[in-house]
């Protein structure tokens, strides 16, 4: 095994994961090899300082700070909550006000095309009503008719 | 330190709204979360509010709980990521902290001079701030929390050769950084 191979395997070697055949040829290099040696001691090294280090415990009161926090939290979320709620309520009655005006500006707007409609119906019928042409001045069943229509028949001819 | 392995119960009450198995989940993890965000962060405050708004995420993110994983595999994932995101704020004393490694070394050379557990942490979190955060996650979440490999894995969603590979660059960059100050 060569030592760039070696160097490779020194952490999973410490960590006991190498398998049977792997770690026999690990040995006998290192057994032989003082670069590698001098490597896996420093490595071996860094273990026992990790493993005489500290282990720090979470601060007085950590466990209530957070319950604490939380229900701050819940609290801030149920405020925003409703105040979403009350902007969007808000929104919602301008929206249905500017329906209601618009309906009531396009009814209102029916209702006058209706009513001139009606108005000049109403005049037509009026001028008609007052007007001489209604009064035939020789209708067919008169003398004046019958004169008329005898004349008519003489100018052809 | 193992992580518990019977949370069936706890998760069941925890993922249908049960708010006072959240706040045992709290009680139960919450000297592991911090200790990883420790590490993770360096500074005591940044691990506090990390570690608190992996609780706090927790809660808000119930619904997106998998009833396949750990309930304590999910805290550490989500409690990685609150410290990858973690924006520190700037201390004076934490220019302190970055030249601690050169302090040690000029100090006292001599090889007899014991360190207490605390300095060999400072010592520690000192450097791992150097590395790579992926890296640093890795490395950290097997040597403090002693999580195995494919742990790491399900954690950091990466593949178990993945976490092999950070974790023996880390320790390599870790050797260099602190060779001959210890």
């Amino acid at each position: 095994m060569k030592c760039s191979e070696v160097k490779e395997l020194i952490s999973r070697y410490v960590d006991d994961d190498l398998g049977p055949d792997e770690r026999e040829a690990f040995t006998l290099h290192v057994r032989d090899c003082a670069g590698c040696r001098t490597e896996l001691g420093e490595i071996q090294a860094l273990d026992t300082l990790f493993a005489s280090a500290e282990r720090f415990t979470a601060p007085p009161g950590f466990a209530t700070r957070v319950l604490a926090h939380l229900g701050e939290q819940q609290r801030s979320t149920f405020w925003s909550f409703l105040a979403f709620h009350r902007t969007l309520f808000r929104a919602a009655e301008f929206v249905l006000a500017l329906v209601v005006f618009v309906i009531g500006v396009v009814s209102g707007n029916v209702l006058m095309t209706g009513r001139t409609s009606e108005k000049q119906t109403v005049l037509a019928n009026v001028q008609t009503s007052f007007s001489l042409d209604l009064f035939q001045a020789t209708p067919p069943g008169s003398v004046g008719g019958a004169y008329v229509s005898l004349v008519g028949a003489a100018d052809e001819r | 330190m193992r992580p518990f392995a019977d949370d069936t119960e706890l998760t069941r009450r925890f993922t249908q709204g049960d708010i006072s198995a959240f706040a045992e989940l709290v009680r139960k993890y919450q000297d592991r979360i911090y200790n990883l965000c420790r590490y993770m962060l360096q500074d005591s405050d940044d691990a506090r509010d990390a570690a608190q708004e992996t609780f706090l995420k927790a809660h808000s993110k119930v619904k997106e709980f998998r009833a396949d994983s750990a309930v304590y595999s999910w805290l550490y994932r989500i409690a990685v990521n609150t410290c990858l995101d973690y924006k520190k704020k700037t201390r004076p004393d934490q220019l302190e902290d970055e030249s601690l490694l050169s302090d040690v070394a000029s100090a006292d050379p001599s090889p007899e001079r014991l360190y207490q557990s605390k300095e060999l942490s400072d010592i520690l979190q000192t450097a791992l701030q150097k590395l790579p955060e992926e890296m640093r996650a890795a490395l950290v979440l097997r040597k403090i929390e002693e999580l195995s490999y494919e742990e790491i894995a399900e954690v950091l969603h990466i593949s178990v050769g993945t976490v092999k590979s950070r974790i023996s660059r880390a320790r390599d960059d870790l050797r260099r950084l602190l060779r001959g100050k210890f």
